[in-house]
C-alpha cells in the first residue's frame, strides 16, 4: 500500500526532517509511527497527504508515485485518503452534520446521497444525537469523533492520523483508538503518528520508530 | 449541488460577509465604468455627427463672377467625368443668396445693404465614399482649382479628416484612462476576494485535504469577482443614464445645436454590452487572479 524509497525532506538550509527513509506498509495494515518530537512523524504524514512534496526519493501509495502527480491528480489521490489531526480541524460555524457532509458536498455528490452517507458514518462513531451541535458545544473526544467521521465519509483506502489523541484524556484516547481499530478491521489501512507509548502497547500493532528523520535501529516492534 | 450552484452560494455569502469592503470595491468599479460609459456616450454622439458630416461632405467649386458659359460647361464636364464624383449640382448666384436668407434670416439686412449679390455661383459636388474615392477626391480638388473660371475650391473632407484624427486620438487617450481605472478596480476586487479567501481559510484547507476539485475551491472566488464587477458595471450604467438625463435637461439644447440640431443619443445595446460584459470580465479576471493564492 505504502512504500518509500530513500525518502528525504529538507527544509531551509540543509535541515533534514526526513533522511533516506525506506519503509513499506502493507494494504490493510495498522501501523504506528512513533518517536520523539522532531523525529519526522508529522513530516512523513504531510508527505503522504501531499501537503508537501519530497525533496529526495519516492513515496509510492497504491502503486502511484506521489512525487509525480499533477495538481489535479493530487486532489483525486486525496479523495482516497482520510485524515485526522490533533486539532480536529473542524469548521467552527458548521454543525456536526455539516462538517461531515461538507467533505462530500465539495466533491459534487448528490444531496440525498450526502445525507444518507453522513448519517451512517455519524451513527457509526456514536454521534447521531449531536447532528445539529456546533464544534464548541462538543467535548474533545466528540470533536475528534466528528473528525474521524469526516475522514471516513468518503470511504478512503487509507486513513492517516497525526497525534489524534494528543488533546484527549486517557479514557477518550482509548475510545478513539478503538474506532481506528474498527476502521482497520473493515480493511482500511491506518497509519497513526503518536508518541503515547501506553496507547501503542494497548493497541498492540506494528510500530515504526523514527529518530532524526530516519528509521531507528530495531525500530519495527512485532505485532 | 453542482459546482456552479456551490460557487454562486459561497460567493453570495462572501459578498454579504465582506460588507463595507465589497461596497468600496463595487464603488471603485462603478467609477471606472462611469468613466468608460461617459467616454462611450461622448464617442457615440461625436461619431454620429462626424459620420453625418462626412456623408454630407462636398467639394464646393466657386466660380468667378465673369465666367462664361463655355468655361462653366467645361468645368461641369470635367467634374462629371471624375470617378470620385457621385453627383454635381450647379448653384447660381441668386440661388446662393436665397439659401443664405433661408439659413440666416436674422442676417437678411446685411445683404440688402450691399450693392448687388455678393455670393458666387458654384458647383456642389457629392463625392463617393471609401479610401480610394478620398484619394481621388484629393486629386480632383487640386485639379479643378487650376481650371479657368474657378475662383476657389472648398473641400470639407480635409478638415473633417483632421477632426476625425483628433477624435481618434482622444478615443485612444480615453481608452487608456479607462483601462488604467479598470486596472485599479480589478486590484480592489482582487483585494476583496483575498479577504473572503482569508475568512474561508478553514473551509479551503478542508476542501484541499478532502480532494475537492479546483473548480469547487476556486469557483466561488471567480463568481465573487464576477458579481462585484457585474454589480459595479450595472451601477455605472445606471449612473451614466442619470448623468445623461441631467446633462440633457441642463445643456441639451446647446449640445444639440453644437451637433447639428439632433437629439443626443444614449448608449446603444453594443455600448451597454461593452460596459456590462466588461465589468463581468474584469471582476472574474480579478477573482481568478486572487484565487490563484489557493494551491
Amino acid at each position: 500500500m505504502i512504500e518509500t524509497q530513500g525518502l528525504g525532506k529538507v527544509y531551509g538550509r540543509g535541515l533534514y526532517a526526513l533522511r533516506d527513509l525506506t519503509l513499506t506498509i502493507e494494504k490493510g495494515e495498522f501501523v504506528f509511527l512513533t518517536g520523539p518530537s522532531g523525529a519526522g512523524k508529522s513530516t512523513l504524514l504531510r508527505l503522504l497527504l501531499l501537503q508537501e512534496r519530497p525533496s529526495e526519493g519516492d513515496v509510492i501509495v497504491g502503486g502511484r508515485n506521489l512525487a509525480r502527480l499533477t495538481r489535479d491528480e493530487v486532489q483525486a489521490y486525496r479523495r482516497t485518503v482520510g485524515f485526522v489531526f490533533q486539532d480536529f480541524k473542524l469548521i467552527a460555524t458548521k454543525t456536526v452534520f455539516e462538517n461531515v457532509s461538507f467533505a462530500l458536498r465539495v466533491l459534487g455528490m448528490p444531496v440525498e446521497q450526502q445525507r444518507r452517507r453522513t448519517y451512517q458514518v455519524l451513527k457509526w462513531v456514536g454521534l447521531q444525537h449531536r447532528l445539529n451541535s456546533i464544534p464548541e458545544e462538543l467535548s474533545g473526544g466528540e470533536q475528534q469523533r466528528v473528525a474521524i467521521a469526516r475522514a471516513l465519509v468518503n470511504e478512503p483506502h487509507l486513513v492517516l492520523a497525526d497525534e489524534p489523541t494528543g488533546n484527549l484524556d486517557p479514557d477518550l484516547s482509548l475510545e478513539i483508538m478503538n474506532l481506528f481499530r474498527d476502521i482497520n478491521a473493515s480493511g482500511t489501512t491506518v497509519v497513526v503518528a503518536t508518541h503515547d507509548r501506553e496507547l501503542i502497547k494497548w493497541v498492540g500493532r506494528r510500530v515504526l520508530q523514527l529518530d532524526q528523520g530516519r528509521l531507528a535501529a530495531g525500530a519495527e516492534a512485532p505485532q | 449541488m453542482t459546482v456552479l450552484g456551490y460557487a454562486i452560494e459561497q460567493a453570495w455569502v462572501s459578498l454579504r460577509r465582506s460588507g463595507k469592503s465589497a461596497i468600496i470595491s463595487i464603488g471603485t468599479i462603478a467609477i471606472a465604468f462611469v468613466t468608460l460609459g461617459g467616454f462611450l456616450l461622448v464617442s457615440v454622439n461625436v461619431q454620429r455627427t462626424l459620420d453625418r458630416w462626412l456623408q454630407a461632405a462636398e467639394l464646393s467649386v466657386y466660380l468667378e463672377d465673369e465666367v462664361g458659359d463655355e468655361a462653366r460647361a467645361s468645368i461641369e464636364a470635367y467634374l462629371r467625368a471624375q470617378p470620385a464624383v457621385l453627383e454635381v449640382e450647379f448653384i447660381t448666384k441668386s440661388r446662393a443668396l436665397e439659401r443664405f436668407h433661408a439659413d440666416f434670416p436674422e442676417l437678411g439686412d446685411v445683404t440688402e445693404s450691399l450693392n448687388g449679390n455678393p455670393f458666387p455661383a458654384s458647383f456642389e459636388v457629392r463625392l463617393q465614399t471609401g479610401p480610394a474615392a478620398e484619394a481621388q477626391a484629393d486629386d480632383l480638388a487640386r485639379g479643378v482649382a487650376d481650371r479657368e473660371g474657378v475662383a476657389d475650391v472648398r473641400y470639407d473632407r480635409r478638415w473633417l479628416a483632421r477632426l476625425l484624427a483628433i477624435v481618434t486620438g482622444a478615443r485612444v487617450a480615453g481608452g487608456i484612462a479607462a483601462g488604467v481605472l479598470m486596472l485599479g478596480a480589478a486590484f480592489t476586487v482582487a483585494a476583496v476576494v483575498r479577504l473572503s479567501l482569508h475568512a474561508r481559510r478553514d473551509e479551503l484547507e478542508i476542501m484541499q485535504l478532502v480532494g475537492a476539485p479546483f473548480s469547487y475551491i476556486r469557483g466561488p472566488s471567480i463568481v465573487e469577482g464576477l458579481l462585484l464587477g457585474g454589480i459595479g458595471a450595472a451601477v455605472a450604467f445606471v449612473a451614466v443614464g442619470i448623468l445623461f438625463t441631467m446633462v440633457g435637461r441642463w445643456l441639451g439644447p446647446d449640445l444639440a445645436g453644437l451637433i447639428g440640431g439632433e437629439e443626443l443619443l444614449f448608449l446603444g445595446v453594443r455600448e451597454g454590452a461593452i460596459l456590462l460584459l466588461g465589468g463581468l470580465a474584469v471582476g472574474a479576471a480579478a477573482g481568478a487572479l486572487a484565487s490563484r493564492a489557493v494551491r
